[in-house]
């Protein structure tokens, strides 16, 4: 009756397991090791050994496979591993735990057989190209030496057999669980609901939660508020003052305009923008910026020539000008750090303010080096940074 | 932080070619006209330096180049890639759609009988409230799932943190011009 019921289990799972992977097969394996190491022995001790090993558990139902004289044979051995604390590393696998059983059993050099026994199962292993199921198997012989100490009786071992085939089937359900897991990274744990659409829930709840983690970083003032409402709460006003912001000052800059009118349309329009600067005479502005103030480029050596490469460039100076300043922001003057208007110490915002500074002073200087001399304008800058410096 | 300015540099670039677009034209401005030409293109140069990577961003092209007038302004910020992100409003289209029945779906919901409120629901609803507040604000926001939003709001939050820092410092700039 063992022998029935626990066949039952078993071979179920090695079916699943066959199912799983056709090239992967024990049977002609042992058959073989067999027929090399036992010289070919009866049939019934042929799935004995083919059905144990199979099975990995399944001592006990080798009892009712084994027919004949062999089936004494059987019983002891039976016994023999029921009482003996399988001591085999738990890193050996399936196979390797035989030699030692043989050894009791059959007179059999052991080392040979181990040897020749794990290229083997290498081979095989190759074979099967599937190291999951294999794992599985690790895994499952781990969990069978485990019960394997505590069983010493026959109807225990039975009822540990269930209980291991019952974690197989188990393992051998996650194995088929796997190429859902490409989907999904959500595995349901016990008491969970385990249906795609409450995976999938959770899966979204997780982002949001996540996502809620960002904004909390990113939003100033959201780190002591919990609670997914006041973090919202928290978020719509922070968009609203920055949309704000933007009106404000894109309002600001409209109120500027006005006064610097002429000066400000002069510098979007003569921008020598390549649209723009059709009519501009390209060559005129970089010579004439090239021989230019010495005042202003005296600040900087490197600078003067980054302004007049730039100028040459006429194709578009804003995107040449900040290169230039990004390129080469240790080597800006003190003035010019020195001329931003906001108190911020970062290394980039203030290189970024004398980007701009910088950009408005090449531009300026560009637009109105026609009408002015360009002395007396660098003259007013400078005395302007200076200004801004107090 | 590299990127960053990268990207407040490329930001800087087009919205001057959006304010040249302007200063190009000679048509007189009032102040307020002034005022929401230069958030325009501000705003048009801010989505198109996503490069239609976000929903916001190809939200706030669409709405710009609905309106005749502005069309050529994106167009004049977009340049090369105007036919590229313009394309997308149809995808946007096909979003409205969904959200028209799940409004549907919302009103038919209301009409069931309120069961009593627990704080769980009360929590639940001022999330909601909150969350479709939000969805006003996010241009382009009200097509997208929740899960979505947020991460379309963290990215428009950062655009808008990088635009306003730009203009401030713009302004701060013309504003040292005047001064002297």
């Amino acid at each position: 009756m063992l022998h029935i019921t626990g066949n039952c289990t078993d071979m179920t799972i090695l079916e699943r397991q066959q199912q799983q992977q056709p090239h992967f097969n024990w049977q002609p394996l042992l058959q073989q090791q067999q027929e090399t190491y036992f010289g070919g022995g009866g049939d019934s001790h042929f799935d004995f050994l083919s059905n144990t090993q199979q099975l990995g558990v399944g001592v006990g139902v080798g009892l009712g496979l084994g027919g004949g004289y062999l089936n004494n044979e059987a019983e002891v051995m039976v016994a023999d591993l029921a009482n003996r604390p399988m001591k085999y590393d738990p890193g050996f696998e399936n196979n390797e735990c035989w030699p030692g059983f043989v050894q009791r059993t059959v007179s059999c050099p052991p080392l040979k057989f181990e040897e020749k026994n794990f290229k083997k199962r290498k081979a095989v292993a190759d074979k099967s190209q599937n190291s999951k199921i294999v794992g599985a198997e690790e895994t499952r012989e781990k969990r069978i030496r485990v019960d394997a100490k505590d069983e010493s009786k026959h109807t225990e071992q039975k009822s540990n057999e269930r209980e291991t085939s019952g974690d197989t089937s188990k393992e051998n359900s996650k194995v088929t669980e796997v190429p859902k897991t490409d989907y999904i990274h959500v595995r349901a744990r016990r008491g969970q609901a385990t249906d795609s659409h409450s995976l999938a829930e959770r899966v979204r709840r997780e982002k949001i939660s996540e996502r809620m983690k960002y904004l909390q970083d990113l939003v100033p003032g959201c780190n002591k508020i919990t609670g997914k409402a006041g973090m919202l709460d928290e978020i719509i006003n922070y968009v609203q003052a920055l949309q704000g912001q933007v009106e404000f000052l894109s309002m600001r800059l409209a109120t500027i305009n006005p006064g610097l009118d002429i000066n400000v349309d002069n510098f979007f329009a003569k921008e020598t923008f390549p649209t723009c600067s059709s009519s501009f005479p390209a060559v005129g502005v970089s010579s004439e910026i090239a021989n230019c103030p010495a005042p202003y480029l005296q600040f900087n050596p490197a600078q003067q020539i980054s302004i007049c490469s730039g100028m040459d460039m006429v194709i578009n100076p804003t995107d040449m000008a900040l290169r230039r300043t990004t390129s080469t922001p240790v080597n800006m003057p003190e003035v010019l750090l020195d001329t931003s208007c906001f108190t911020q110490a970062q290394s980039s915002i203030t290189t970024w303010e004398t980007d701009l500074q910088n950009l408005y002073n090449v531009e300026y200087l560009q637009g109105r080096s026609n009408v002015f001399p360009p002395q007396s304008f660098t003259d007013i800058l400078e005395s302007n940074n200076l200004k801004m410096e107090l | 932080m590299h990127s960053k300015t990268l990207f407040k540099q490329d930001f800087l670039k087009k919205w001057v070619l959006g304010l040249q677009y302007y200063g190009c034209s000679t048509k007189e401005m009032s102040i307020s006209e002034r005022t929401k030409a230069i958030k325009l293109s501000s705003d048009v140069a801010m989505a198109s330096c996503r490069d239609g990577k976000t929903c916001w961003s190809r939200a706030v092209i669409t709405d710009a180049s609905k309106q005749g007038e502005n069309k050529s302004l994106v167009r004049k910020i977009l340049g090369n890639e105007y036919e590229k992100l313009t394309k997308y409003s149809i995808r946007s289209l096909v979003c409205n759609k969904r959200v028209r029945s799940k409004k549907i779906l919302r009103k038919s919901r209301k009409s069931r009988p309120l069961v009593v409120l627990a704080s769980t629901v009360i929590a639940k609803r001022m999330v909601n409230k909150r969350t479709r507040m939000l969805k006003d604000l996010v241009p382009g926001g009200d097509s997208i799932d929740d899960s979505f939003l947020l991460e379309e709001t963290l990215d428009y939050i950062l655009s808008l943190k990088a635009q306003v820092d730009v203009m401030r410092r713009f302004v701060s700039a013309s504003e040292s011009l005047i001064c002297k």
